[in-house]
């Protein structure tokens, strides 16, 4: 999970650990890059507004290195310039905050099986 | 000259001296030699000359010396006498902070050379002043637009990233409500259960509210942008009346849909035309006093598709109808008596979206008897 703000990792986290899957946190840009190198989660849940490395910079670099990576993008930029570009550079979704829990895990389990 | 002039200067010719010395405007004329034949009533009493005779004076010694090297006037009139070409004007300044205004005109008599020659000058002091003025002004008027053009953007600006800005913590409440509510933190009791319903239906209004203000923000700065396929107006009229039928209900209001003619799939932005919907459906539910009727109407028309919402409502003021589809307008009356909830963005987001669609949105009221919204959407795409 990669997003600047605190309270929204830990919200992330007793969400997804109240499913059971196990997380690791980045808080910017350059730190999911580390942290996707080190730990080789199977999904990345990725903010765009970051400091160091903004999210759409970043995505692009893990899917250079790993173009298999399963990269979620959950931000609350909603321009539609934004999400095609996302998309595009192989983002598997976009989803926009506030997000309806069920919605994000139902992303989420969707990849993982797959 | 005209016969009528001719026979005009002969009805005056008796007293044309009179008249000549009576024109607020200083005429000098002027020979060869640039001798002073004559100048009138407004040139002694302009050049404080009154007591002194200035005929056979050389124009040097009338003018001040500065002058006639400032502007070079003996040269412009000799180029006259050269040319026989009247002078078309120029701008004089004099010490003081006058300015006058002087044309030269070569007098001609019968066939012969020109020997004399007229300067008429005019004072533009006010003239100059007034348009000077008038330049500052729009100076001032085109800086003031420029700030306000700025603070207009600045203010947009500060909407977009508030709003996004309050997404993450809107997220972060959300999300927590939802785990209470899924039973992810363990169960509820009765009055635990209605709280989290309060802060649920609360939060979910702060978070329509931050939508409405992007945008709001997004339809003012034109980066919206209709995602346009092929949609079905009647099933939108439906589901958005299906969604309000509990709001709706509350006031026990008859909600219908009537659909004249059978309508064609049109090309829109289906997310949007549906808050279009939501958005006059809501006003129509709450601007209606209980048991009211509102009755959804849609046309097909040869080029467009017509919609009408129309309610027995409380109306709007003919002076507010225009007004209510600037943003943030909430009423007329004073802001302490508008009502909460409400940013007065709904129909601004509406016009917004309609007219991104190309189409028109307009109202039509009476107050105490209800009104009618109306809009439209082309049927083709002539991009």
């Amino acid at each position: 999970m990669v997003d600047d703000a605190p309270c929204m990792l830990k919200a992330f986290r007793d969400i997804l650990e109240a499913s059971e899957y196990e997380v690791f946190e980045a808080t910017n840009g350059e730190e999911a890059l580390a942290v996707y190198s080190e730990v080789k989660p199977d999904i990345v849940l990725m903010d765009i507004l970051m400091p160091k490395l903004d999210g759409v910079t970043a995505t692009k670099k893990i899917l250079e290195r790993d173009p298999s990576a399963k990269i979620i993008v959950v931000s609350a930029m909603g321009k539609s310039g934004l999400e095609k570009e996302c998309m595009e550079a192989g983002v598997k979704d976009f989803i926009l905050k506030p997000f309806k829990i069920q919605e994000l895990l139902a992303s989420i389990k969707s990849l993982a099986r797959g | 000259m005209s016969d009528k002039t001719m026979m005009g200067i002969e009805a005056v010719r008796g007293y044309q001296e009179d008249i000549i010395e009576a024109i607020p405007s200083t005429i000098i004329v002027v020979n060869r030699n640039l001798e002073i034949l004559y100048a009138n009533r407004n040139y002694y009493v302009k050049s404080g000359k009154r007591d002194r005779n200035v005929i056979g004076e050389r124009l040097s010694r009338a003018f001040p010396q500065m002058l006639i090297e400032k502007t070079r006037i003996d040269d412009k009139i000799r180029e006259v006498f050269l040319r026989g070409e009247p002078f078309d004007g120029d701008q004089l300044r004099y010490p003081g902070g006058m300015f006058y205004f002087y044309k030269i005109y070569p007098l001609k008599e019968g066939g012969e050379a020109i020997s004399k020659v007229v300067i008429f000058m005019e004072n533009i002091t006010e003239l100059t002043r007034l348009e000077e003025e008038l330049r500052e002004s729009y100076v001032k008027l085109e800086n003031a637009y420029e700030d306000l053009k700025e603070n207009d953007k600045v203010k947009s600006e500060f909407i977009s990233t508030a709003s996004h800005e309050l997404r993450t913590p809107l997220t972060v409440i959300n999300s927590y409500i939802e785990m209470f509510e899924e039973g992810m933190l363990g169960d509820l009791n009765e009055a635990q259960r209605e709280k989290i319903q309060i802060i649920r239906s609360q939060t979910d209004h702060m978070i329509r509210l931050v939508e409405d203000m992007l945008d709001a923000s997004r339809l003012e700065s034109k980066k919206f942008k209709a995602n346009k396929s092929p949609m079905r107006l009647e099933e939108i009229a439906r589901n958005a009346l299906d969604e309000l039928s509990r709001l709706a209900g509350l006031k026990e209001h008859t909600m219908s849909l009537k659909i004249n003619g059978s309508l064609p799939e049109i090309g829109g932005d289906e997310r949007r035309i549906k808050q279009v919907f939501n958005n006059l459906l809501t006003n129509a539910i709450k601007y209606t006093p209980e048991k009211g009727v509102i009755d959804v109407t849609i046309e097909d028309e040869p080029m467009q598709v017509k919609v009408s919402i129309t309610d027995n409502g409380i109306g709007i003021a003919k002076k507010d109808q225009e007004k209510i589809f600037q943003k943030f307008f909430t009423g007329s009356g004073s802001s302490l008596t508008r009502e909460s909830g409400r940013m007065g963005l709904g129909l601004a987001i509406a016009k917004g979206i309609v007219e991104a669609h190309n189409g028109h949105i307009w109202v039509e009221s009476m107050p105490g008897e209800g009104s009618t919204f109306t809009f439209t959407l082309p049927k083709y795409d002539w991009n």
